[in-house]
């Protein structure tokens, strides 16, 4: 696929065009991450595609190979995956808090802990998430502005 | 819990409860047979009863991670599998003087109370971490917000 990037005027609004033969997944995947750039997801739900603001979303879990993004009060599905979600993200707030989950940190109420070394999130909305042991220090990294491995 | 986490975990309780032992032992020693004298060999009472009371963290292996009320269970199955270990140590282990009711209550008593010590510091370091992390994340959202 050939790129092209055009310079344009602050009088014009920045924009990305896709000149394609058919939608494949290779175009969804970068329309994907220009919206998730811009702070939107795509989730789907009873068949139908949902526009989905980054802000909203509470946490983020992988189940039997799918991805499930979770507002406080929908869950929606997407195509993405947790990896491929997990950079897209991190400049976002989110951070990887177990094997199969990302965790919005400014919707997190408080912290307590979940025994051997393991820590509960309490969201504001009063779901308790787990953090595991190995992410227990990446929180802390994240925490103090330092980047998780 | 992956395989290397379990064996970090198994480790550092080994050492733990090695030191308890040693701790338990040199009180109730005092307490109940203080003209008991020892040779170099007591050294090495602490480390294989710690290996059998490592021993049972085996239950708490788990490919997935357990639920909060799942690792409570397996806690106590665990004491339970401990106090069975210690049990068959002093009945058929050490000599005939640690075979009598009282010394053998006293073995399943200071096992007991070594596992909740275990468990409480375990937990009060938890605590205060989560404390601290709480903490930090309200000034992490306060400078993110907006």
């Amino acid at each position: 696929m050939e790129i092209k990037i055009f310079k344009v005027g602050k009088d014009k609004p920045e924009e990305v065009e896709i000149h394609c033969h058919e939608m494949t997944e290779e175009v969804r995947e970068i329309v994907a991450f220009v919206k998730t750039r811009q702070g939107q997801l795509t989730g789907m739900q009873e068949g139908k595609q949902f526009e989905i603001a980054v802000t909203d979303l509470a946490y983020v879990e992988a189940v039997d190979n799918k991805v499930f993004l979770y507002t406080q009060k929908q869950v929606y599905e997407t195509k993405q995956k947790l990896y491929e979600l997990e950079e897209l993200l991190r400049e976002k707030y989110f951070l990887r808090v177990s094997k199969s989950m990302l965790l919005n940190l400014m919707k997190v109420g408080s912290i307590k802990p979940a025994m051997n070394g393991r820590m509960l999130a309490v969201l504001k909305s009063g779901e308790e998430i787990l953090i595991t042991r190995k992410y227990v220090a990446d929180l802390k990294r994240a925490l103090r502005g330092e980047r998780a491995d | 819990m992956s395989g290397k986490d379990f064996w970090i975990d198994f480790i550092r309780t080994y050492f733990m409860i090695v030191t308890l032992i040693t701790i338990v032992m040199c009180i109730v020693g005092k307490v109940v047979m203080p003209e008991q004298t020892f040779g170099y060999e007591a050294f090495t009472a602490p480390l294989i009863d710690g290996f059998v009371g490592t021993v049972p963290n085996f239950v708490l292996y788990s490919k997935r991670e357990l639920r909060v009320k799942e690792l409570l269970v397996r806690k106590v199955a665990q004491l339970i599998l401990i106090e069975a270990a210690v049990l068959f140590l002093s009945l058929y282990g050490a000599d005939q003087s640690w075979r009598e009711p009282r010394i053998v209550g006293i073995l399943i008593g200071s096992v007991f109370t070594v596992y909740m010590v275990g468990t409480l510091i375990s937990w009060i370091v938890d605590l205060l971490s989560a404390k601290s992390l709480t903490k930090e994340l309200q000034e992490f959202q306060r400078a993110n917000e907006g």
